[in-house]
């Protein structure tokens, strides 16, 4: 049976440990309670940037932590939101002199501790404002309440806030833009094998052989519908198809992720990017930027999420501006 | 009019232990039975830091306690409620109203919070009252028998937030444990002010 090679204790905090190690002179690591900060940030930057949720997806958040995108990531147990206190200590610190930014994807847990933590930032006296990150299709239901899960598409808006607050914009230009960023964005993940189970190892999930699980979560939260596998160049037409029809503004032009679930090879993702660019090509969608990687896995999950964000005017160069962190490096506008 | 308040807390702490075995047998009903627990051990951790640190603001405390210290979704809720009672106890010299500002402004944060409507069956259901009963000039005996009151009628409210929606109808016929310990709060406040003589006595309370 497969298990995960993950110490008995504390496997967050030693993980975060590893990653501060790696990068010293980007990362301060905080212990009690467990946050990461930055250790630069461009000096026009007036607002805070703090990102956070369950681990098990990293890179996500912490290896966004960097000049260019994250000021602060806080990271909960492996699935689990993080506590309000560990939000309000990052944010603290991580505040600018116009206050302090959330990013969190759309889950129960994560916004009520980072509205918890809001609270108390409020009372504090530092200002601080939301962007909520639900790009997740699959889950685009209005008989819910709950709302459409968010996935990939933090990334994407994680970068393109982190460009947008070097420009030195103020806390409530920066929160609309984001929330602009969150809206024009829409992914959709399939998976071949479930990821292993981190409390008693094996698959957390059976799949019948050449079966695909379309609509996976990223916590192994199973979707709706099960399908025969396509073969890839259909599958991929027909998520390309899916994401481009539910993206709320006409795509003449956009940013495209292709995301690793957690066991995809490179291999793989760089041929599914590759029919990705055919499928926009044939449809007359201009692709202005792209990140090809396992950026938001959801562990070990066999699979790949594909999310595409429409542009709207000026966003690109909030792209292309210098980032520099562990998990992505802009070094100078790309054109 | 004023209550102290270190005895107010204490109070509440007493309260919860009276409360304890009710609160958690309502949770069962409704949640996942850990709400007396939650509570008990945040007031008696309250008690512990009100002897540690005996000049500071009594509230205070009490909220970086829920907020830092308290398990489920419920105990920082409250610390809301307490950090913003706090609040309102430093930025006025009249009692009542520093608990009239605290009351309402608590209130809207938790409703920020927790996205909940009076009605949903939340604590929400016991808070809007005594904000209401606060607004209109109310005793403190009398916010006290609003919360009462709005916590009991959460028996006839099928859950749209929180644990209890999960339930659905099945937690019908006993009230919120969430509403019923937030109300224990103002009953404490009455009792301390003097003015618990018409309130109904703990057993009876629930």
């Amino acid at each position: 049976m497969n298990r995960l090679f993950l110490p008995a204790d504390n496997a967050v905090e030693r993980a975060l440990q590893g990653l501060a190690l790696t990068h010293p002179d980007l990362l301060e690591l905080h212990r009690d309670p467990l946050y990461l900060t930055g250790r630069r940030r461009n000096p026009a930057r007036r607002v805070g940037l703090v990102s956070g949720g369950g681990s098990g997806h990293e890179p996500l958040h912490s290896g966004f932590v960097g000049p260019g995108m994250l000021d602060a990531a806080v990271p909960g147990r492996v699935f689990a939101s993080p506590h309000n206190r560990q939000i309000h200590e990052a944010s603290k610190k991580a505040a600018g002199p116009d206050g302090v930014l959330h990013i969190v994807k759309n889950y129960t847990g994560d916004r009520i501790n980072f509205g918890i933590a809001a609270e108390r930032l409020r009372a504090d006296g530092i200002p601080v404002r939301r962007v909520l990150v639900d790009d997740d299709l699959a889950t685009d239901d209005a008989s819910t309440a709950t709302g459409r899960r968010g996935t990939g598409a933090t990334v994407l808006v994680e970068k393109l806030l982190g460009g947008a607050a070097d420009t030195g914009l103020g806390l409530d230009e920066l929160a609309d833009l984001g929330t602009l960023f969150a809206d024009a964005s829409r992914s959709v993940a399939v998976a071949a094998r479930a990821q292993t189970s981190p409390s008693r190892g094996g698959e957390a999930f059976e799949l019948p052989d050449n079966t695909l699980e379309y609509g996976v979560g990223i916590h192994g939260e199973r979707a709706a519908e099960a399908l025969p596998n396509p073969g890839l160049e259909d599958l991929v037409a027909h998520m390309t198809d899916q994401v481009l029809g539910a993206l709320p503004h006409a795509a003449d032009s956009v940013l495209l992720l292709v995301n690793g679930l957690g066991a995809t090879t490179l291999l793989e993702l760089q041929a599914v990017h590759a029919l990705v660019c055919e499928a926009l090509d044939k449809r007359g969608v201009h692709m202005a930027g792209r990140l090809v990687g396992t950026y938001v896995p959801a562990l070990d999950m066999s699979g790949f999420s594909l999310t595409l964000t429409t542009l709207g005017a000026g966003w690109l160069d909030f792209w292309n501006s210098p980032a520099h962190t562990p998990a992505f490096t802009v070094l100078e506008p790309t054109r | 009019m004023t209550a102290d308040q270190k005895l107010v807390l204490l109070t509440y702490a007493d309260a919860a232990r009276t409360a304890h075995d009710v609160l958690t047998t309502l949770d069962q009903h409704s949640g996942d039975g850990d709400f007396g627990d939650n509570l008990l051990d945040g007031l008696d951790r309250v008690r512990a830091a009100l002897d540690a640190h005996p000049s500071e603001p009594a509230f205070h405390l009490a909220a970086t306690v829920f907020l830092d210290e308290v398990g489920g979704t419920s105990g920082p809720l409250i610390g809301l409620l307490l950090q913003e009672i706090a609040r309102g106890l430093a930025a006025h010299t009249d009692d009542r109203e520093g608990w009239r500002a605290g009351v309402s402004e608590g209130l809207a944060a938790i409703q920020r919070v927790g996205e909940a409507e009076p009605g949903d069956r939340t604590m929400v259901d016991a808070l809007a009252p005594a904000r209401d009963a606060f607004e209109a000039g109310a005793s403190f005996g009398a916010v006290a028998d609003a919360a009462l009151t709005g916590a009991r009628k959460t028996a006839d409210l099928r859950a749209r937030r929180g644990r209890a929606s999960y339930v659905g109808d099945r937690a019908l016929g006993a009230p919120d444990p969430g509403a019923m310990g937030v109300a224990l709060l103002f009953w404490s406040l009455a009792h301390v002010a003097g003015q618990g003589d018409r309130l109904p006595d703990l057993p009876n309370l629930l």
